[in-house]
């Protein structure tokens, strides 16, 4: 059987991947670009987060030059912030918080901020504030940095005494520092001036009239201010009532904007933006944070001390966990975004396709999101989707799929036990169970045989999750149907699922795993105790199953395993790199999974699913699966393509002779085949199969058709086989040919 | 007149015999199609019967590249 390539790269065929909504219902879920706790309380929006980080690398400068982004005067501002961010610091559910208003204080003291340079040019537009206090005093400073001209009309005598009246309840230290914020600004002062008397005569010569509150009050008793925007309308005079040093800062800032509204003649309540704090949606997990205590920011080192202690508030539980989110260090939000673009693209390079078929789809990523972000179901949607539109290479899934497909055509055995026309059970191992451990499968068909009552029909197959991963979902049908089928023949019998996918994939029947069969009818005599320690890989396929989960758990405690807990067990476990077909797809991606999986300990690795148990022996860790220890058999020890076939077809033919009691004549081939020890290893990283070769020497048989090439004395010849050319260079022996080297390629060559 | 583009050329300078002609393959003109692409090039190819010889290194390098480069498109 072929698969069908896709017919060209010139395809203009488009489907959505999500309408508008549904891709902003997903995108909405990722919390990790939402603002730090104390970053949204700051109605200013300091960017408290990385003002602190800048500290606790001992960036004073850094920091300070954060804090004057957002204030013109910050001695006053941090000598007497109000500081709700304090009490939203994370830190204190489990001790102090963090002292963010004397951090900002040391990086005022100890930052020096940049001479500026390249003066900006003054705006035409003139602003004028009639009356001192903190809220006008803060509104000129703003105007300022807003590059307005600006003149303010005080009773105070000298620069002094407006300092003492605009921040009376300040220590005298601050006050002294303030003297040296105002030489920073250019702000005009008229001293010694009746700010009311001055406004009839004074106001018409500017374009932005502002004026203290007191002072307001006193032209227009009365007056009405929508304090939303520092605005009396009537008047048109920005003003506006405000409590503390806080709310005096933040009240200026809404004036300043509305004094760039008005400067444009435009209402004030124009576009402006969100202001003032915000609610954030954040997640940050206290796991292994100890609680602490404040350190006084007395000395630029307890300052940076103090900011140290500071957790940088983030949520990024799901690339914590998952080597793929890692790999593309990209998160969930922005990945699906990408995703959805790239699907959208009609012609040119799709740079996503890669990040889609390496997930592993292994559902991961849904437990440990706080909101159960599911990258999975994008990916295999978006798979789904480029097969739908014709985008889907076959290159990457090829292998895999023709594996399923030899696994349910030429090794596909479905037979009743003997004696029985319908049975109660059928024992459906998997396809890694059988390509892997054929051994181990055919101990627990006989146990299961033996030891059950009503019958155990034995179907080796595979359950339709490759193609299922590979989004090909009309081939998955036809899989689904022809299972179906097969069971209906046998009686529709419970299946007993030898792998946790399998169970899954099989779950519209009645289904079980093998291990709670064998929990119900006792472990055979013959299982291996043992006493070592282990460490228990929970398959994907197995993730929010908690009843085999622990099944597996007390099976091998009854063993006598002394099973070790490693994080990132049971729902949290991460894929081991088969999942998905990321071993087929993207094999950097999925050695870093199998690596992930492995980080965890030290210990031996005992897995249920056999996929699992063959990627951690191929990385050298001792591994194995549960049912090795229960029947006493080993599997093969990393059995490369070619082995995993002939496993499969070996024990299908040895079960229908030794069970059955049917003749399985062996195919003649006609010549001997021997192979190099490196064109096996060759032919395993290429993924050519020993079957590939044998049809491209009888292809050669049959046509003759082969180069001698002088330079190595190796015949070569090659035959297309499907949509692969596969190229194998030989030497001849008495009886058949050696095997050298063996490639292949995709591309169709042809004279011209 | 213009000159066609080759995507690549070997030459099999006398090394390389068709085993079913018995002759020696010369440089010739060839061409790789892949999902719908042509890309000419010139290999070594039989005079007689037309075999066309795609070397190892040129089937791991430009032509795997070549093919993820459209797998993407
Ligand atoms: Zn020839």
């Amino acid at each position: 059987m072929i698969i069908e390539e896709r017919q060209s790269t010139h395809v203009y065929r488009q489907k959505r991947l999500f309408t508008k909504e549904e891709l902003e219902a997903r995108e909405s879920l990722c919390v990790h670009e939402q603002p730090a706790y104390c970053n949204a309380a700051c109605p200013l929006k300091l960017d408290t987060k990385a003002l602190t980080a800048a500290i606790a690398a001992g960036d004073f400068n850094k920091a300070l030059a954060l804090y004057e982004k957002i204030t013109p005067f910050p001695h006053i501002l941090s000598a007497g912030c109000e500081a709700p961010c304090e009490g939203r610091c994370k830190l204190c559910s489990l001790g102090e918080g963090i002292a963010i208003r004397e951090l900002e204080a040391a990086a005022v003291s100890y930052g020096e901020s940049p001479r500026k340079r390249g003066l900006l040019r003054k705006k035409t537009k003139k602003a004028v504030i009639f009356g001192l206090d903190l809220f006008s005093l803060f509104l000129a400073g703003e105007l300022a940095k807003k590059m307005y001209p600006v003149t303010v009309y005080c009773a105070e005598s000298d620069q002094d005494s407006l300092i003492r009246a605009a921040v009376p309840n300040l220590p005298a230290r601050v006050q002294e520092t303030v003297a040296a914020d105002l030489k920073k600004i250019d702000i005009q002062f008229e001293y010694s001036a009746d700010p009311v008397a001055s406004y009839t005569g004074a106001a018409k010569k500017y374009d932005l009239i502002c004026a203290s509150y007191e002072v307001a009050k006193a032209l227009y008793p009365g007056l009405e201010i929508d304090e939303a925007v520092m605005v009396c309308r009537e008047h048109n005079l920005i003003t506006g009532k405000t409590e503390g040093v806080l709310g005096a800062a933040f009240g200026a800032k809404k004036a300043a904007l509305s004094a760039d509204r008005l400067a444009q003649k435009l209402d004030p309540s124009n576009t402006r933006g969100e202001e003032g704090s915000v609610e954030t949606r954040l997640y940050t997990n206290l796991d292994g944070v100890e609680p602490s205590s404040r350190i006084p920011c007395d000395s630029r080192d307890n300052a940076i001390a103090e900011a140290s202690r500071c957790i940088q508030c983030k949520c990024d539980e799901c690339i914590k966990g998952c080597a793929y989110l890692q790999h593309y260090n990209k998160f969930p939000r922005i990945l699906t975004r990408e995703i959805y673009n790239n699907v959208s693209i009609i012609m040119g390079d799709h740079m996503m396709n890669k990040p889609i078929n390496a997930c592993s789809l292994c559902g991961q990523c849904s437990v440990l999101c706080p909101n159960g972000y599911d990258m999975a179901e994008i990916c295999k949607l978006a798979r789904e989707n480029m097969v739908y539109t014709g985008k889907m290479s076959l290159a990457p899934h090829e292998f895999a799929l023709m594996d399923m497909v030899f696994s349910n055509d030429e090794a596909f055995l479905c037979r009743p036990q003997p004696g029985f026309d319908n049975c109660k059970y059928v024992f459906f191992p998997g396809c890694q169970a059988t390509a892997i451990a054929p051994a181990t499968v055919r101990a627990a068909y006989l146990d299961l045989c033996s030891r059950l009552e009503g019958g155990v029909a034995l179907m080796l197959g595979c359950c339709g999750a490759i193609c299922d991963w590979a989004g090909r979902y009309e081939m998955y049908e036809d899989t689904v149907k022809f299972l179906d089928e097969k069971l209906e023949s046998l009686g529709n019998p419970t299946v007993i699922a030898g792998c946790p996918t399998c169970k899954k994939q099989l779950s519209r029947h009645k289904t079980l795993g093998i291990w709670e069969v064998l929990e119900n009818i006792g472990l055979p005599e013959k299982a291996k105790r043992t006493d070592k320690p282990i460490a228990i890989h929970d398959a994907c396929g197995a993730r929010g199953d908690s009843a085999t989960q622990d099944s597996i758990r007390r099976i091998a405690e009854s063993l006598g395993c002394v099973v070790e807990d490693t994080p990132y067990s049971g729902d949290k476990s991460p894929c081991c790199g088969y999942g998905g077909l990321t071993q087929f797809t993207n094999r950097e991606v999925a050695k870093k999974m199998t690596d992930k999986c492995l980080e965890r300990s030290e210990l031996p690795y005992l897995s249920y699913c056999m996929a699992c148990r063959d990627r951690f022996a191929r990385e050298g860790r001792e591994s194995m699966h549960l049912l090795e220890l229960v029947y006493g058999t080993s599997a093969d020890h990393c059995p490369d393509i070619s082995a995993k076939r002939y496993n499969r077809l070996g024990l299908k033919n040895e079960l229908l002779e030794k069970v059955w009691n049917e003749e399985v004549n062996a195919v003649e081939l006609g010549f001997t085949l021997e192979y190099t020890p490196e064109a096996e290893l060759m032919m395993d990283d290429r993924m050519i199969l020993k079957t590939d070769v044998i049809r491209v020497l009888q292809n050669l048989r049959q046509t003759g058709e082969a180069i001698l090439d002088e330079e190595t004395g190796l015949t070569v010849t090659r035959a297309r086989l499907g949509n692969v050319t596969f190229w194998v260079k030989f030497t001849e022996t008495e009886t058949g040919y050696l095997v050298h080297r063996a490639y292949s390629h995709r591309m169709t060559i042809q004279p011209r | 007149m213009a000159t066609e583009k080759n995507y690549y050329t070997i030459d099999p300078e006398g090394k390389l015999t068709c085993m079913k002609c018995r002759v020696k393959l010369v440089k010739g003109k060839a061409k790789f199609m892949y999902l719908d692409n042509g890309f000419p090039v010139e290999l070594p190819v039989c005079p007689k019967c037309g075999f066309v010889y795609v070397p190892e290194e040129l089937a791991l390098g430009k032509v795997l590249s070549v093919e993820k480069a459209l797998e993407d498109k």
